[in-house]
């Protein structure tokens, strides 16, 4: 199973399924990432942690072990 | 004509100019609501639109109405006006930004079902277009069922258009909006919403629709605690029931996100047309340098280094200049104070002089930090920082933008404070803010500086100094502290519901210098009205205090003594006049005093001129030289004038100096005892069994209590106590001498290398500051936080000294 946090920065790749405990999954579907959507992993903070996804026209940042949660399948 | 009057809430996600929309429209007539229990607040403001006044609510920015916290709940409670002293909504604005529609339509598919007549506020269409993206507001407003209405605040544009479209929509009926989430989902909504209905009597509201919705689908936070709390286990079993069948296998965050993404995404294709072909934006192309893994680091910390400095040291002369103002203007005051009213004179002077300029001297620092947070927020920076540092944050339980309130605190912890609004998340909003206090702030440094001339030796420790190292050492005690309790914090009573670090990077825009200034009013303003009250009456009490009772005995036995040293100086005076053939009185010997009086004078201030003037040692000493020869000629010339006047005319100069000196010691002596025994004199003997185990006396008990509203305040106490007044600072010798030559009862040192270790770490710790728990209690919108951050750390400082002076003793320190 691939998951965003596993993706290289430049990465594009195609939401699977959100699975987290259920305020966080909450969030993470309102914030626009929710099953088929498209994104893009732009970069990662210097310390390698957060990351910078887009997502809807957008930028949002997330931290790897919330980027754990999000299954998804990398496009080409 | 009679008034038309509306009232209107204004929603709309963060960062989509909905702040700057909102001062377009009531312009400056705005005040500021709090909630009561929660921690954010909205404002009021008031627009005209030709005989109708509508007020305004601006809820605070969310991405969605589910609520965890009460403070997520805030919106929806004021959209059904159930907020108290807030009116009810008939009518809501919607602001949408053009470059970023699909999730803004999120909070107005859930606003819409409200079913409140509703205007769409459309803004970015700048930035919108420079993307390609182009909308077409007539369709986007049929599937709405809204206006649409593009607007450009900075700009004015639409303004008008806008407050046009409200007048016309309020005067028609709201439809709400219909969302399909499907048959089972809808009908659970339904029989939910009849059961919380049947609940009503007990709740004291009728609940409506969409929060039947929410209770279905969050099944938590605040509204399901009350009506799990008068609906008991009979409502938990039928919700519980409800959201098993709604569900059907699935999850209900899910069904709702698709349902609303879903009919989203139907709109967005008709309304909006796009030959965004992918290519960077100029968001992008900073960012690539502003978070690059090296120059992002660099001007990261380069701002922070010009932030710090900026609050730590530029604040510095402006602070000095509205105390010595303060001080000017108080002394103008004073003047006017008869001499027989020494009670209205030293309430005046210690009291209210030293109260407002207690309260103004935070303003610099405030402006300065916002000044900057005003800048980068708007520029949408902040965001970016908190990404670089979220990292070194998380550890503690926090996140990236806790960091720069928390380094503002090492310069002061109000502004930090007050800093700490850029946290969305609640708890971890509260968290910075109890940990702001801990950072050693530069009140806590002329503390350190006297303690540390006085008893730390100064020789070397290796390459570094011992001094330097213990004042280090100061710096990092709060630290170490403040770890363990983020850590005890963030794992319990204030454990975030959610990981907070979700975080939207808006796109970048120019500060706009209107916005940052009315930040800067209203920060500096809000200051002033809410926490300078507190700091204020804080002063007064204190005053108060330290004045009374004020024991009629000891001042007639000090005022005796001052009158017969007087006596004394005049006898003196008049036997010189007598010796040297003089008349007392007489005209050409009064001239001879005046003249020395002033040539001393002159000569004293150019010397003083010269030592600050002249940095090189044999320079100065020739210059100094040089003056004193001048001194001497002068005399001379003096004396070739006066002739027989002049030598009797030096003996009583000599004279009258000292006794200036002799009654100013009395008058010293006199403060230092009615401080002893005002009524902090006597919370200082009542503690002192508490303070010993500390290595104190009362004395320092007593100023350790004084310094509770500003811990810089011991210097001046300990000046008191020790019989020099009340004007020391942390530079000055007699002060550090007396320090070190004072005794205890049995004629020991009272203040050993121990002592004052023991002393400097319960300053380190200890929430001495009335200003800090005033800004604390206005930005939680609680007395609960400063009381508990005060008990809390008074405890850990009683703990932290009392460890620090027995260990350092047993240590022979």
């Amino acid at each position: 199973m691939t998951t965003l946090a596993d993706l290289p920065v430049g990465a594009s790749a195609r939401v699977i399924t959100v699975t987290a405990q259920a305020a966080l999954e909450q969030r993470i579907l309102e914030m626009g990432v929710l099953p088929g959507v498209q994104l893009k992993v732009v970069r990662q903070a210097p310390l390698g942690d957060p990351i910078e996804i887009k997502v809807m026209g957008y930028s949002l940042s997330l931290r790897r072990s919330e980027a754990a949660c999000i299954e998804v399948e990398v496009q080409a | 004509m009679h008034a038309d009057r509306h009232t209107v809430a204004l929603l709309g996600n963060p960062n989509t100019g909905k702040s700057s929309l909102f001062t377009a429209l009531t312009g400056t007539r705005q005040k500021i609501a709090n909630f009561p229990g929660v921690t954010v607040e909205a404002k009021l403001g008031t627009a005209k639109f030709e005989n109708s006044e509508i007020t305004i609510i601006d809820l605070p920015g969310t991405y969605s109405l589910a609520a965890r916290s009460p403070d997520e709940r805030v919106a929806t409670e004021a959209l059904l006006g159930r907020v108290p002293g807030t009116p009810k909504p008939d009518g809501v604005i919607i602001v949408l930004d053009a470059s970023n529609l699909e999730r803004n339509l999120y909070l107005a598919t859930q606003v819409l079902e409200f079913g409140l007549p509703a205007v769409i506020a459309l803004t970015m269409l700048d930035v919108a277009q420079s993307r390609g993206i182009t909308i077409d507001v007539e369709v986007l407003g049929k599937q709405l069922n809204a206006t649409v209405v593009p607007v450009n605040s900075p700009q004015g544009k639409g303004i008008d258009a806008l407050k046009a479209a409200l007048h016309r929509t309020l005067h028609h009926p709201g439809k709400a909006l219909h969302v399909p989430f499907g048959d089972e989902f809808t009908k659970s909504v339904d029989e939910l919403h009849a059961a919380v209905c049947d609940l009503s009597v007990k709740l004291g509201f009728k609940p409506a629709r969409p929060e039947a919705l929410r209770l279905l689908v969050d099944g938590a936070g605040p509204f399901f605690d009350e009506c799990e709390q008068v609906g008991g286990g009979a409502f938990t079993d039928t919700l519980q029931k409800l959201r098993a069948k709604a569900a059907a296998g699935s999850s209900l965050a899910l069904i709702e996100a698709q349902a609303r993404y879903g009919l989203i995404g139907g709109w967005v294709a008709q309304a909006r047309t796009s030959d965004d072909d992918g290519k960077r934006t100029k968001t992008d192309k900073v960012d690539a340098v502003l978070t690059n893994k090296v120059w992002g680091t660099l001007i990261f910390m380069v701002l922070m280094l010009l932030v710090f400095q900026s609050i730590y040291a530029w604040a510095g002369p402006l602070m000095d200049g509205i105390e010595e103002g303060v001080g000017a203007l108080g002394g103008l005051l004073l003047a006017l104070v008869p001499d027989d009213m020494p009670m209205l004179h030293s309430l005046l002077k210690d009291g209210v002089i030293g109260g407002v300029g207690g309260v103004l001297v935070f303003l610099p620092q405030i402006l300065i930090l916002f000044l900057f947070i005003a800048i980068l927020e708007d520029l949408g920076y902040m965001s970016r920082a908190a990404f670089l540092m979220d990292r070194v944050m998380a550890p503690l339980g926090l996140n990236g933008r806790s960091f720069i309130p928390l380094l503002s605190s090492f310069a002061c912890a109000i502004p930090g404070i007050m800093g700490t609004r850029v946290i969305e998340d609640r708890n971890t909003r509260l968290t910075t803010i109890f940990l702001a206090p801990f950072m050693s702030c530069s009140a806590r440094l002329p503390v350190y500086t006297l303690f540390i001339a006085a008893f730390v030796p100064d020789h070397g420790v290796g390459p570094f100094n011992l001094q330097g190292l213990v004042l280090f050492a100061m710096y990092w005690v709060g630290v170490l502290f403040a770890i363990p309790t983020a850590l005890v914090l963030k794992r319990g009573i204030l454990k975030s519901k959610i990981t907070p670090f979700l975080m939207e990077l808006p796109s970048y825009k120019m500060p706009r210098p209107k916005a940052v200034a009315r930040v800067l009013v209203e920060r500096g303003g809000a200051f002033i009205k809410r926490a300078g009250t507190i700091i204020f009456a804080v002063a007064i009490i204190v005053w108060a205090l330290a004045y009374f009772p004020r024991d009629g005995a000891v001042i007639e036995k000090h005022d005796a003594a001052i009158a017969a040293s007087e006596d004394e100086f005049a006898a003196k005076v008049a036997a010189i006049a007598k010796d040297g053939g003089f008349a007392e009185d007489d005209e050409a010997l009064a001239a001879s005093v005046a003249d020395i009086e002033e040539l001393t004078a002159t000569h004293e201030e150019a010397v003083a001129a010269t030592e600050e003037e002249i940095v090189d040692e044999a320079e100065l000493e020739a210059a100094l030289e040089e003056r004193a020869a001048a001194f001497t000629a002068a005399l001379l010339e003096l004396k070739r004038r006066h002739g027989a006047a002049f030598e009797p005319a030096q003996v009583i100069y000599t004279a009258r100096i000292e006794g200036d000196e002799a009654v100013a010691a009395l008058e010293k002596q006199r403060d230092g005892e009615l401080l002893a025994g005002s009524f902090l004199g006597i919370a200082g003997h009542a503690i002192e069994p508490a303070v010993k185990p500390l290595g104190w006396d009362w004395r320092i008990g007593m100023a350790a209590i004084a310094s509770f509203p500003a811990r810089e305040v011991i210097i001046a106490s300990l000046g008191t106590i020790f019989n020099l007044g009340g004007d020391e600072d942390e530079e000055s010798e007699s002060l550090r001498h007396v320090l070190v030559d004072a005794e205890d009862k049995e004629g020991n040192p009272l203040f050993t290398l121990a002592t004052a270790l023991s002393i400097m770490v319960f300053f380190a710790l200890c929430a001495q500051c009335a200003a800090t728990l005033a800004i604390m209690r206005r930005e939680t919108n609680s007395w609960k936080w400063p009381i508990a951050s005060f008990v809390y750390m008074t405890s850990l400082a009683y703990i932290a000294a009392l460890v620090t002076y027995q260990v350092a003793s047993a240590l022979g320190a």
